[in-house]
């Protein structure tokens, strides 16, 4: 048989199928969809950017902290890889780490709660929890464990004390504002690290936030508490303020009067002894208990 | 002949597409859900109240989020093929009626089955949540009383905790965000249906794609920011955030589940943004199935 030249030949099948997308792709209504689809992705930008400031405003939504551009890109496909169920994911993983507390495997109860604040760093009792089973339950058990050379529990209680410290840093750069953090930290500094300056700093930071006057007279004891001058004269200046709104607690005259010796506090500028008050319940000079 | 705009004929290809879902037993997901609540909401007794609470909120957002997208990106995925291989869609499309219209009638369908699913859900999550928040509040005024320390002012606190963590509007206006993210993804389901080969090829592109919308807020932002440094990186990240819808916009349901309110404006935000998405995705997908070969 005779060849024909391929002009006049009739189409194959592929060639069809090949001619067929082609005029199918390049329709003009196609052409208009995807300038539309284009001209949409376009448009919606800053839309989407207003509405994610706004709910963030809003709190709503949770900004990502400033982090490196790997980091973000790291959470940016943790996040997508969830989808919405982050805090459903959260929930499964705080409660595997209860389940490792149970058997007492710190190392994974610590990497849990690292999955769990990850995923949900907006809520505070996470951070929280994380931080005291590290600084106070982890670092107690290594502690008090026998079977563990004596140097080692000292260095093994430190460095999870400091975890715990860590933890609750780590949490206050998503919520600089949280009474409940500040405290625990107060806390761990006050009883696991005995820095009685950075104890007050905290309860400080808890009195702006709670408008509490308490946590003004814990940050007073904490400074009267430290090694150096200045910090009783700060621990000095905040007691005495407590004490002239009245605030005239045991402790609080303990601790002025403490304070007035170490300080030199001339004779005239002292508060007056708890035991003229006794002897004369009448008297509107004495301290009020 | 122009053919006129009928809102009664796409509600009656509405209705004709809830009815031929509920046919295919997806509503059986139903079941499974109240199940799934029951459990979590009498699970874990030993925790604190507030943990009790959230895990119950937790578990049941997380399965209403699982009911809501899979229902829209499968079943919308099936109804233009469905529809192709019963012969359906011939019949309706020789009748005067719009292609558009069609369209939006089985958008409507889906958006109405799923809109229905989700009521009847948050129905049951909530019957669960108000019970537990009971007996939570119960126990906690019993081991007040037990402890000698159960005074007006610790029991009132303990009832605006709980309160707080129980059962509020703002957990039914949580419910309305997962069902503005499902519309979009519908919208985007049926937007790729009218240009895919096959359903197959449509569920997994719309599923790609609604992974990649719920961290395209952080591409876009970097992407703004200017802080992808070469060329390739600009314009692969342009390109996400152009071709993708941000998902996120709709994610409110962790912080509402904290106890953060809903504002009204924060709310009309999300309803301007999922009809945005929804109008866009209907445009084009009409722009491709009208002159469609069938």
């Amino acid at each position: 048989m005779s060849s024909t030249p391929a002009s006049h030949e009739p189409l194959n099948t592929r060639e069809q199928t090949l001619h067929w997308s082609w005029r199918g792709v390049c329709s003009r209504r196609h052409l208009q969809a995807l300038a539309v689809f284009l001209c949409l992705g376009a448009a919606k930008l800053p839309v989407e950017e207003a509405a994610t400031q706004h709910l963030r405003t809003a709190k709503l939504l949770t900004a990502p902290v400033s982090l490196g551009l790997r980091e973000s890109l790291g959470q940016m496909s943790f996040a997508a890889s969830l989808g919405g169920l982050r805090s459903l994911v959260a929930s499964v993983t705080y409660l595997r780490a209860y389940r490792e507390w149970e058997n007492i495997n710190w190392a994974k109860v610590d990497s849990l709660f690292q999955l769990t604040t990850r995923l949900q760093p907006m809520y505070p009792n996470y951070w929280d929890e994380a931080a005291w089973h590290m600084a106070y339950n982890a670092a107690s058990s290594y502690l008090y464990n026998e079977e563990i050379n004596p140097m080692l529990r000292g260095q093994l209680y430190e460095q999870h004390v400091q975890r715990g410290v860590n933890i609750l840093l780590e949490g206050l750069r998503f919520l600089p504002d949280d009474a409940r953090l500040w405290t625990a930290l107060a806390e761990i500094y006050d009883q696991r690290l005995h820095d009685h300056r950075k104890a007050a700093t905290c309860y400080l930071q808890v009195h702006r936030i709670s408008r509490q006057d308490r946590y003004a007279r814990f940050a007073g004891y904490q400074y009267a508490q430290a090694s150096d001058p200045d910090s009783w004269e700060k621990g000095y200046d905040l007691l005495k303020a407590a004490y002239d709104k009245k605030q005239r607690q045991p402790s609080v005259i303990d601790q002025l009067k403490n304070l007035e010796e170490k300080l030199r506090i001339p004779l005239p500028l002292r508060i007056p002894d708890a035991h003229q008050a006794l002897e004369n319940p009448q008297s509107l000079i004495g301290p009020m208990r | 002949m122009s053919i006129s705009f009928s809102p009664a004929r796409i509600w009656t290809l509405a209705s004709a597409t809830v009815t031929q879902l509920v046919r295919m037993k997806i509503l059986a997901f139903l079941l499974v859900f109240c199940v799934i609540v029951v459990a979590a909401g009498f699970a874990f007794p030993v925790m604190n109240p507030e943990q009790q609470l959230k895990l119950l909120k937790d578990v049941s957002f997380g399965a209403l989020q699982v009911f809501s997208v899979v229902i829209a990106i499968v079943s919308t995925a099936l109804l233009l093929p469905r529809d192709l291989e019963d012969r359906t869609l011939y019949t309706i499309l020789s009748k005067p009626v719009p292609r558009f219209e069609y369209l939006l009638g089985k958008l409507i369908g889906v958006l109405v089955l799923i809109g229905t699913g989700l009521i009847l859900m948050d129905i049951a999550f909530s019957a669960v949540l108000w019970i537990r928040q009971n007996l939570v509040l119960d126990q906690s005024i019993t081991a007040l009383k037990q402890q000698g320390v159960a005074t007006p002012e610790a029991i009132a606190q303990l009832n605006d905790f709980v309160g707080r963590q129980g059962l509020t509007w703002n957990v039914h206006l949580g419910v309305l965000a997962i069902f503005l993210k499902a519309a979009v993804i519908t919208a985007l389901a049926l937007m790729i249906s009218c240009f895919a080969s096959s359903t197959l090829f449509t569920v997994v592109i719309t599923f790609c794609v609604t992974i990649i919308g719920h961290g395209q807020g952080l591409i876009r932002e970097q992407f703004l920011r200017g802080t992808f440094s070469t060329f390739v990186e600009k314009t692969f990240s342009a390109l996400l955030a152009i071709i993708t819808p941000d998902l996120s916009v709709f994610d409110v349901v962790d912080n509402v589940i904290n106890g953060e309110l809903v504002t009204s404006a924060s709310l009309g935000i999300m309803i301007g943004t999922a009809a945005m998405y929804v109008v866009g995705y209907a445009v084009v997908s009409h722009l491709l199935f009208v002159e469609k070969e069938l």
